[in-house]
């Protein structure tokens, strides 16, 4: 019988056999990832990619985001979801040729976009009884841009139906 | 001898592994596209219509209303208006010329427990102050900290007294048409 047993597991060795990765390392380290993944996961309507040129400020603020119209002031110019509407000079101010001639903080680009948006919105809601153009904007401004410039920007805004701002901030942690 | 190795060989099993991991493989990806690692929060900054601000200012005659102006220079300056009269109150820069906004927020719990049923403000910055600095300012005027005295309003329909952690959480932009 012991003759036999050697033989059996002699045989075993010299065939070629099949052989298992071990993977549950791998499962504990996927575990770990997915746990992680899954509380910075967010269905949050605004996305802000990283950029030099535009960082929010920080607020202590938890209201959550909104999707509606977004303004976006940059260090570089000014864009209407994400379409640019205008590039500001190499001080960062917006051009004075873009600005109206009687009324210093209308910026004629600006508002031009802005209308054409909120007169698309009305369009739709008339159509549409579930869509309501409700005047609202949500402005992703960088940190360092100054209230003169803010204040052309809202004031644009306002005169083209939307005086309800909502700045968008980082939320501390 | 031999009973014994019998019962360990089958008590050891391994387990199948592989159906797990091709899920967790196939999630990864998709939440990997969906994380967010910066929060985003708004912060809502109405801007008064020049109409309506009127109409505001013509049925609010008696009411208490609070101006803030934000200046790099002279540091904050809070306005209060009742029964046309004006009571000014000024928070000087710091000694590096900084925005003083820990002397600010005092001075909004101390206006807040004389007006607790006001929640409103009018912010005015000076053009050279930076949207951080007016975010920063709009965080302290807001809410209240943890070793703030608590604050208290009267609720109009109870009458009774309720605490709150707000102090004027309605900030809106003051300047934006004129001035």
């Amino acid at each position: 019988m012991r003759k036999r047993g050697g033989m059996k597991k002699y045989v075993e060795r010299r065939l070629p056999s099949t052989f298992k990765i071990q993977i549950t390392s791998m499962v504990d380290m996927f575990v770990i990832l997915l746990v992680f993944l899954l509380k910075s996961y967010s269905t949050s309507p605004v996305n802000i990619p990283p950029s030099d040129k535009l960082t929010l400020p920080v607020s202590t603020a938890l209201k959550d985001p909104v999707d509606v119209l977004k303004v976006i002031v940059s260090k570089d110019g000014i864009f209407v979801d994400e379409k640019e509407i205008l590039k500001f000079n190499a001080k960062g101010e917006v051009e004075v040729t873009d600005l109206d001639a009687n009324d210093t903080n209308f910026i004629r680009a600006l508002y031009t976009e802005l209308d054409h948006q909120a007169e698309k919105s009305k369009s739709i809601a008339k159509v549409n009884e579930t869509v309501e153009f409700d005047g609202k904007v949500l402005m992703q401004a960088d940190r360092a841009v100054p209230y003169a410039l803010l204040r052309k920007v809202m004031y644009t805004s306002m005169l083209a139906g939307y005086s309800d701002v909502k700045i968008a901030v980082m939320m501390a942690e | 001898m031999r009973k014994f190795r019998h019962r360990e060989s089958d008590a050891t099993f391994e387990l199948n592994l592989a159906p797990m991991l091709d899920i967790i493989v196939s999630i990864v990806p998709m939440l990997l596209l969906s994380v967010v690692f910066v929060r985003i929060a708004v912060v809502e900054t109405p801007v008064p219509q020049a109409v309506q601000k009127a109409m505001e200012q013509a049925e609010n005659k008696n009411e208490v209303q609070i101006q803030l102006s934000v200046s790099k220079e002279t540091g904050f300056k809070i306005q209060i208006m009742q029964k046309g009269q004006t009571k000014d109150i000024n928070v000087a820069l710091k000694q590096d010329k900084e925005l003083d906004l820990d002397s600010l927020h005092k001075q909004m719990i101390t206006l807040k427990q004389q007006y607790p049923d006001v929640f409103k403000m009018e912010l005015h910055p000076s053009e050279e102050v930076s949207l951080e600095k007016i975010v920063a300012v709009m965080d302290k005027v807001r809410n209240r900290s943890k070793d703030d005295p608590a604050l208290y309003f009267t609720d109009s329909e109870s009458g009774k007294k309720v605490e709150t952690d707000l102090i004027f959480p309605d900030v809106v932009f003051g300047n934006v048409a004129g001035g």
